[in-house]
């Protein structure tokens, strides 16, 4: 019987030359990083991309993977970032029911914080002395991480950076935006949660919804509104500014 | 299901297709959904083909982001070399937008 099994390394020559290997990879190591998330209580410090990442990153050492190789196989999830973006639409949709004819000042204070999130970073990141390979990056990391990654590509930065830099600041922004919002005797939850889905999008949306409706729903008003201003208005400001 | 995201698709082409030709400097992504924003206010509702798609895929964002953050096993030396300074920049970023932005909308909004 033993003699009709093909050796290991073939079995491993075919699994990684078929998309299924990174398929199966970047989708486990997601559901890992889900249940992790679960069972902290949803922490946002368990971040369950951030999670999958250091799973999928480990894996593909040890396995000796390129990361082009791997990525040839998981873009068919990549792909799907078009399509998320899309929908992007249904939450801004809904969040506008809830304005009450607001919309005037939260676009005022959205582009004010935007503008507010490019200059901080990259002034700061410059003033530090941080490789300037790395300062683009900082550029669109407030906003949400499928149209930050298509500004980047159109500012001539990396999508990966972009990436790495938007979902560590959805991070933070989810762990500490309460810190500064109660020193600033913030108490209102429509500006509350504006303020965090602006500068932390996605992440600090589903922190938002977790404490108040109200919150969350003008979460996803904020980070929807700043993709689509970001996505028009960044590539001139970095046109401008560099 | 096949349905709404058969919809959604359309969008998406639509807009690549607009940013290819008409808009280059807006992604196209980004045109698609504006046109579905624009597509819902006429509707008056959102259609739930539509939403059980859009939802479910909106639900599992983060999922679609790992492929393109591995690409950070790429920058890893440079990004250790960086990892205070760039973290400062990052914390003292998020803050600062965070406060300007929440202190514009307190500042300005009517008292309700």
């Amino acid at each position: 019987m033993q003699a009709n099994l093909p050796p290991i390394s073939e079995i491993w020559v075919y699994l990684s030359g078929s998309p299924l290997l990174a398929l199966v990879l970047t989708l486990s190591a997601y559901l890992l990083g889900l249940m992790l998330y679960e069972r902290s209580d949803r922490n946002p410090l368990a971040n369950p991309v951030l999670i999958a990442v250091i799973l999928v990153t480990l894996s593909i050492n040890v396995l000796d993977m390129p990361y082009a190789k791997y990525f040839e196989g998981a873009q068919f999830v990549h792909f799907l970032l078009g399509t998320a973006t899309v929908s992007l639409a249904i939450p801004i949709y809904k969040g506008f029911a809830s304005l009450k004819g607001r919309m005037g000042i939260l676009t005022l204070s959205l582009i004010v914080g935007g503008s507010t999130s490019i200059f901080t970073a990259v002034g700061m990141a410059r003033w530090l002395g941080v490789d300037e390979s790395l300062v683009h990056g900082l550029v669109a990391k407030s906003v949400t991480a499928p149209i930050a990654m298509g500004i980047a590509e159109r500012v001539q930065a990396s999508p990966t950076l972009t990436a790495i830099f938007a979902v560590s600041t959805g991070i933070l922004g989810a762990v500490l935006g309460r810190y500064v919002l109660d020193a600033l005797k913030i108490t209102a939850w429509w500006q509350r949660g504006f303020a965090l889905g602006v500068a932390a999008h996605g992440i600090g949306t589903s922190r938002a919804f977790s404490v108040h409706p109200e919150a969350g729903a003008y979460a996803s008003l904020g980070m929807g509104l700043h993709g689509i201003l970001g996505a028009v208005l960044i590539p001139y400001a970095v046109a401008w500014w560099f | 299901m096949i349905q709404g995201l058969v919809q959604i698709f359309i969008f998406q082409a639509l807009g690549e297709l607009l940013s290819k030709f008409a808009l280059p400097f807006i992604p196209g992504p980004v045109i698609g959904l504006v046109l579905l924003l624009a597509f819902l206010s006429l509707r008056g509702h959102v259609p739930a083909a539509i939403d059980l798609v859009g939802s479910n895929i909106l639900q599992h964002l983060g999922l679609l982001f790992i492929p393109a953050s591995v690409g950070v096993v790429l920058y890893l030396p440079i990004l250790k070399a960086n990892a205070w300074t760039i973290a400062s920049a990052l914390v003292v970023s998020v803050l600062a937008t965070i406060a300007v932005t929440a202190g514009i909308l307190k500042a300005l909004a009517k008292k309700d």
